[in-house]
Parts: structure tokens; sequence; C-alpha cells
């Protein structure tokens, strides 16, 4: 009877050293003291930590000594009442003891160190403690988590989206632009994983597409196709475009490397998105680089032998201009032709000599003194007739009233204190007008009425009362009157050519020719005037002439006044030229603005000047 | 005899780059600077010379041709992941091939910038620029720690391998373990405080700071300390405790030491912790940039 204690040890080997002691008494003492019956060397226990003691009917009475609670079946209690024969635990810290029945029918004790010193030397140790190992996940995990993130999120979404959805266009988007109209900038709504494959924002007339790749991009590896652009741009809502298959053989064609890339990388040349690049911003799909202008224009009619267009290699081969000038005038149906300017004469119908207007010393100056019209020393300023239009590029039209009646006043009579004047314009109706006048005099005289003679603009008036005997006289005298204004040397003749046609009808006898002004020499360029208001120090009216040098000299409407390119190239050099002023195509040219006319294109390419070299 | 005359002629004929020490960014008398110099020279050129339309960026004819070089070198340099798991003898050495590995990925920088013609966007082509210029920053972070913290790392050893610390700090364990057998229980648990609730490395935070606020053995060092103090006052202080407070001196001791290590090991690899998964992220991000845009062409 009693306690048989089994202290089990571990060597470092893992082998066990047991060592076994009986005990006779009823009680055994444990604990870390070394008055104890079992001694445990273990930090968490009291110096006597517990006391084991044989109850009557073979049983343990197990009683906590130190006030620590012992931990025994998994609950803390401070005592207990064991059975041996469970075979019963006891945790004590870091050891275990164990109750069996003994062989002589007392209780054996078994006490081990469970969990172990740990002495911390092993290599997982120094690992765990010198390294990032255990304190990070491992490099393999997190790289593996990024890669599985970026190419979900990057590149399996987008394609899973661009597999499964059909070619999406917002119809109010195709509207706009077969109407060749402002653009719809709404993009259709929710957001498209595929968006994170655009390599930079859409042009602003396609912002509405950013949300709808497919319209565009329909097919993976496929370069954008034209039928993609023609979905929405009918080719009659594309300016000033010529057919794609002649802008195709325009083009200077790619050859070796290039060529090579191109093919090897499913690249086809000459598709809308040849010249026009997307996704480079807001202004990104109508700018077009200055070579590409050269790029079909350079040697275009070895390519294009039809073309009534001419090679413009650079600036420096730019041809010599040629403009558009009247060749016949008319009231409806003028008629343009496009000559070479030199030696260039133009039929505008007018007569009017620049010199004689652009004088210190004529009637013309006395009447620019007389009237205060603007200009200098009696020289009738430039701007009196050529007036700015609204935008300061060119002129507005030159009209009689305006322009020319202050002088040419067209009065053939005084009648008391009124002037009598003809209406300009309507040939008919002033010598109706003059007849009739001529006849109302002979039928009921009244005093003061006098015919005004023709005479030069600023000199004294010339009158010669009207008093008639007889209507015939007075017939006679208003035929000769109407001859007289429509005839050589009158009125009329001034500033017009006139066809006496010899008719018994007076109303219609003199054909006056029809006056058409050019508004725009120069159609398929543009010149803003005023940004060259000055030029070489020289403002005002001598900038003018600095350019249009011809003007002081011209005694006839038909001298084409124009400078010649030359003139241009003063200020303005190549773009390989390190001038003040560019000269790249787009600081004259638009895109070729068709037949219309510059103006009337919604859709108006925007050239941008190429970097090269600045 | 002949084994050491063999060992003779072995160090006569010693390879030339072992007589001096030479760093591998100065390797070869910077022969890869000199590579990425001129690399990124031509680039610079390249981009100020050629006309690209309408505007520089990755889709021009040298947008491509600088991304393709680019592409090429990201892949290159993460191989020396593979390389460095590789001995090897002969030309290509490791050192040479770090040398390269640090100068070619710096000229990246210039490459893939002039790739991008400076146009940057919230897509996966922005995505890639911006892990890759992290990866280069990082690594430029782990030539710093490489080319400092090695001094200080060995200064800070005093000849001890890391072995030697954790052994010392233990042997110390075991000496305040038995030291503080005879004690009461309130003693004996500030000596447990010492023995169990110490960590020597603990969370990054720590590790790199050096701070162990709740550190068990400084917390009863002092508690240990004041006991004696205070027995001291009244008489004579309990030997037992003034021998566990020695103990407790001297694990302080061996415990800053290696935490000193420590906090230089943690930084000497803790860039490698964001250089080699920012690769990775880099070379996803990289495949999904060349491929959207060839799937999206």
């Amino acid at each position: 009877m009693g306690f048989t204690v089994r202290q089990i040890a571990r060597r470092a080997d893992g082998g066990e050293i047991i060592r076994t002691r009986a005990f006779d008494g009823a009680e055994l003492s444990v604990g870390r003291g070394s008055d104890c019956d079992i001694q445990l060397a273990d930090l968490g226990l009291m110096l006597r930590h517990a006391r084991l003691r044989l109850a009557g009917d073979g049983r343990v009475a197990v009683e906590a000594m130190g006030g620590v609670p012992l931990e025994i079946a998994g609950a803390f209690v401070t005592r207990a009442d064991l059975d041996p024969g469970d075979n019963p635990t006891i945790m004590l810290a870091a050891h275990r003891l164990t109750l069996a029945r003994g062989e002589d029918g007392g209780v054996l004790v078994t006490a081990e160190r469970v969990l172990a010193a740990g002495d911390g030397s092993d290599a997982a140790s120094e690992a765990q403690v010198f390294t990032l190992k255990k304190t990070l996940p491992s490099k393999r995990r997190l790289a593996w988590g990024l890669v599985v993130l970026i190419l979900g999120l990057g590149l399996a979404l987008p394609l899973w989206v661009m597999a499964g959805r059909q070619t999406v266009l917002p119809p109010a988007l195709v509207t706009a632009a077969a109407r060749n109209a402002a653009p719809v900038a709404t993009p259709a709504s929710g957001w498209q994983p595929d968006r994170v494959w655009s390599s930079g924002p859409l042009s602003t007339a396609h912002a509405g597409l950013a949300n709808s790749c497919g319209a565009c991009h329909a097919k993976p590896f496929e370069a954008t196709t034209d039928t993609a652009c023609i979905a929405c741009h009918t080719p009659a809502a594309i300016p000033a475009h010529a057919p794609a298959a002649r802008l195709a053989r325009g083009q200077v064609p790619a050859t070796g490397l290039v060529a090579d890339v191109h093919k090897a990388f499913n690249l086809p040349e000459g598709r809308c998105a040849s010249c026009h690049k997307e996704h480079e911003g807001p202004d990104g799909a109508l700018q077009v680089a200055e070579n590409f202008c050269t790029d079909c224009h350079r040697g275009l009619a070895a390519r294009l032998p039809d073309t009534r267009l001419a090679n413009v290699p650079d600036w420096g081969g730019h041809p010599a201009f040629k403009p558009t000038l009247v060749v016949q005038p008319s009231l409806t149906a003028p008629r343009f032709e496009r000559v070479a300017l030199a030696g260039a004469r133009e039929t505008s119908g007018l007569v009017y000599p620049h010199q004689l207007h652009l004088s210190t010393r004529n009637s013309v100056a006395n009447m620019v003194r007389a009237q205060g019209l603007p200009g200098k020393n009696g020289l009738l300023a430039c701007n009196y007739c050529h007036v700015p239009d609204s935008d300061g590029e060119r002129f507005q039209p030159i009209s009689m009233e305006k322009n020319c009646a202050a002088c040419h006043d067209l009065a053939f009579a005084r009648d008391g204190g009124v002037v009598r004047t003809l209406p300009h314009g309507k040939p008919e109706q002033a010598a109706g007008i003059i007849r009739d006048f001529y006849l109302g005099q002979a039928l009921s005289p009244r005093a003061g009425v006098a015919a005004a003679d023709r005479r030069l603009p600023g000199s004294e008036a010339r009158l010669r009362t009207l008093a008639f005997t007889s209507p015939a006289q007075a017939r006679a005298q208003a035929d000769a009157a109407i001859a007289g204004i429509f005839g050589k040397g009158g009125t009329c003749a001034e500033c017009h050519a006139i066809t006496d046609t010899g008719g018994a009808n007076l109303l219609t006898r003199f054909a006056i020719s029809p006056v058409t002004l050019a508004d725009h020499y120069l159609p398929k360029g543009r010149f803003p005037h005023k940004r060259h208001l000055s030029y070489d120090g020289r403002t005002g009216d001598a900038a003018c002439i600095s350019c249009h040098s011809g003007v002081p000299r011209s005694n006839l409407a038909s001298d084409v006044l124009l400078p010649p390119l030359s003139q241009c190239a003063t200020c303005h050099g190549g773009p390989q030229l390190a001038t003040a002023a560019p000269a790249t195509c787009a600081t004259c040219h638009g895109y070729h603005y068709g037949e219309s006319g510059h103006g009337g294109d919604a859709l108006r390419v925007r050239l941008v000047v190429a970097r090269r070299g600045e | 005899m002949a084994v050491r005359a063999k060992a003779m002629g072995r160090a006569v004929a010693r390879a030339p780059r072992d007589t001096a020490h030479e760093g591998f960014l100065g390797h070869r008398r910077g022969r890869w600077l000199k590579v990425s110099a001129a690399l990124s020279l031509t680039a610079i050129l390249a981009y100020a010379l050629i006309d690209q339309t309408p505007r520089p960026n990755g889709g021009t004819a040298l947008g491509y041709a600088l991304g393709t070089l680019g592409a090429g070198l990201i892949v290159w340099l993460s191989l020396i992941g593979l390389r460095k798991r590789i001995i090897t003898t002969g030309p290509y050495s490791l050192k040479g091939w770090t040398s390269a590995h640090v100068w070619l990925g710096l000229s990246l920088i210039v490459i893939a910038t002039l790739h991008s013609g400076f146009q940057l966007g919230l897509n996966v082509h922005g995505l890639a620029y911006v892990l890759m210029m992290f990866v280069i920053l990082s690594g430029l972070w782990g030539i710093y720690v490489y080319a400092r913290l090695p001094a200080l790392l060995s200064a800070n050893r005093n000849e001890m391998t890391q072995p030697q610390m954790l052994a010392a700090i233990a042997a110390l364990d075991r000496q305040l373990d038995t030291a503080a057998q005879p004690l009461g229980r309130d003693e004996a648990d500030l000596v447990r405080m010492s023995i169990e609730g110490c960590d020597i490395g603990g969370s990054l935070w720590a590790r790199l700071t050096g701070r162990y606020p709740g550190c068990g053995n400084s917390r009863a060092e002092a508690a240990v300390a004041a006991l004696v103090d205070g027995q001291r006052r009244t008489g004579t202080a309990d030997p037992r405790l003034v021998q566990i407070l020695f103990l407790l001196e001297r694990k302080g001791a061996a415990l800053a030491q290696a935490r000193r290590h420590v906090a230089l090991k943690t930084r000497l690899e803790l860039w490698l912790y964001v250089h080699v998964p920012a690769t990775f992220a880099l070379l996803a991000a990289l495949v999904a940039h060349i491929l959207s845009v060839f799937l999206y062409w």
C-alpha cells in the first residue's frame, strides 16, 4: 500500500530516464520545493503545489496547496477525489501526473515533463528569429497572389467580358455621326472591365465610346477596320476625303522593314486608323501629323496619274500660287478659273484704277479731304474699301453704296434744293427716271430745276437750267442726257464697261457688263490678314503695300495684285529652317477643305505640327 | 608536401579579380555602367531626333522598338532569380551578372519612360510602368542596404554566430531557471516572465524599430532590481535575487545584441520581400500590357 512514484526525465537523444521510488505514507507532496516528495523543477509551480492523499476506498484525494487550481480532466479545481482505476491525469504547469493502480494495490504516480523547456538553439528557431520567414508571408506566396490578382483583373476578366459581348454602338452616337453633327459625349452606362486596356483617353468626338471598346475593336488581334468607322461615318458624312481606294493609292507604300513589320503584326496600311490615331487625348482622332500630307503629295502624280494636284515634296518645293480668278463676270453664274499667278489677268467687269485712288494730289485726294474719308494727306486708306471681316482673315464684300457712293454719287439733276440721284444697279430704271424727269418739267415746269452734267468727283458742279418749249424738245434732251450718262465718258462708264446695242428702246439700249469681285483668291489656303498687320516694321497701308506691292502702280482692275509665294517665304521658312514664323502645311492649309471651300465642314481635320528638330 | 605545393601553386595563380576587392557596382571598371549609359543616351537621342507621329508614345515605330527592348530587359533582369541559384564557373560570373542587373535595370527608367512618351493613365499600361518603377526603386533600396548594412552587421556580431547568440540566451535562460527554483511563487513568476515572455525577433514592426516595449526580460529586470533595492534599504539583499538580477542583466545585453542583429538582418532582407513579389507582379502586368495591345490592335 502507499504511493509508487515514477519520475521520467528525457535525455537529449530522446531516450528516457525513469526513477522509481516508493512512499509508505498516505500523503504525497508535490511542488518545486526541495522538501516535496515529488520535486518538479518547474517555475510554473509553487514551492508546495499540491498534495495527494490516499482515501480509504482506494481512491486518491487531490488538493491544491498553493492556492493555484489544478487542471484535472480539462477543469480547474482546488480539490478532487480521483479513482486511480480511471487513470486520471493532473496537469501541473509543464508537468503531468498520471495516477494508476499499482501492482501491490497501491497507487502508481507517473510524473513527466510534457512541455519541453525550449532552448531555442535549433536551426528552425534560428531561421524564425533571424529571418523574415515566419514574420511575413513568403515571397513566393506574395508573388503568386499579385500575379493572380493582376492577371485576373487586367487580363482574364476583360477577356471574359470581351468574349461574351456583342459589338456595342451607342445609337445616339451613330445618328449624330451620320448627320455629321456634334458628337455625343455620354459614355454607355456601366463600367466595362476591358477599359483597363485603353492606352489613353479617346478624342472628344469619340468620348461616348469610352465604355464600348467593342465598337471599334471588333475582333481580337485584328487592327481596327474601316468597317467600324463607316458604321457611323457614312461616306456622305466624311467631308473632303477622296474615295478610300484613291487615298490608299496616293500614299507612298511602306517598304522594307516597315512593310515586313506591318505584315507580321497584321497591320494593313491605308485604313482610316492609319492616319487617324485614337487614344491620343481630346484632340486625338482628327490630329494628323504634317508628314501625312507630304506622304501623299510628294510625287503624287506618279501614283495617281490622273490627279490635277501638283506634287508638293515640302515647303521648299511648294508650287507657285494659282489664284482662282474671275474669267467671266455674271450677276447669276460667274465663272472662275485657277490660273498661274505670273502674267495672270482678271476679268471682273469693273473699271478701277488703284493708282488714281492712291494719290495725294488729284481730285480723288480733294474728295478724301473734303469728305473727311479715312486716309493720310488725301491718300485714300486701303481699309476704306477693304474692310476686314469679323474674324480678320479676309474682307467684307465691296459694294457701290458702301465703298464708292461717297464720291460717285450718281446725281443727274437739281430740283430746288434737292439733288436727284439715280438708283445703282438698275440701268433701265435709271433711264426711265431721267426721261420722266425731263417730261415732267416740260408738262409742269418748276423753277430751280437744273440738269447736273457729268463731272469728275471733287470738281465743281456744272448746272444747266432745264426749261422746255415743247414736250418733244424735252424728250429729245432726255434722250441726249440718257445717252450721255450711259455713253462713253458718262457717269456709269466711270466704273463700268457699257455696250451700246443701238436698240430703239432707250431703256434697254445700253447694256452694262456685270461685275463679279472675287472674295477669295486662294481658297485652298487661309491667310489671316489680322496676323499680318505689321510687316518688317511697317504698319497700316504701308504694311499692306509691302506685300501687295503692285497696288500703287496699278491702272487696271484686271491687274492681279496678289504677292507671289516667295513673298511668304521671306518670313516663313520650312520646318527645317530656323526662322521665327512656322511654315508647316497646317500654317496655311486645312485638310482638303473640299469643293465647297473653307468653312463648310464640321469635321474639319486639324493638323498638328510634327516635332521635327524643334 | 605535394599537397602544400599544390596549395601554394593555387595561391600564386589566383584569379586577378580576387587580388583586390571590386564590388558588383564597379565590376570590370564599370563595364555595365558604360553599357547602360550608352543605351540610355542612344534612347534619348533617338527620342529627340526621330520624328514620331502623331506624338511620341508606345504606338510609334520608335515606341514599339523601345517597348520591345524594355520588355526584353525586364525578362532578362528577372532571370537573375534563376541565375543566382546556379553555381557556375567561367566568364559570366554572378558578380558580373549582378552588375549588369543593376545598371541595365537603371537604364530601364530611361527606356520605359521614353517608351511611354510621358503619357500615363489609369490602365494596365500605367500599372506596368508604376510597378516597374517600384521594382527599380526597391532595387536601389537593396543596393543601399547591401552597401551599408553588412559592415554594421559585422560590427554588431562581435565574432558571434547566430546559433551562438541564441545559445547564449538559452544558456542564460537555463541558469535563470535553475537559480529561480528555490524562490517563492511571485519571484519565480518574474523569472518566468523573462524566460517565457521574451521575443528576440517578434513582429515586423518590432524588428524594424528594435523596440520591444513588452519585453519580459526588461520588465523582470526592473521588478527584480526594485526588489533588491528595497531589500538593500532595509538590510541585506537576498543573494539568490542578486544572482538572478545579474543573470537578467546579462540576458538583457545578449538580447540587445541579438535584436540589433535581427534589425539589421530584417532591413537587409525586407527589400527583397518588395522587390521579388513586385517583379512577378510586373511580369504579370507586362503580359497584360503587351497582350492587350495586340488583342485590341
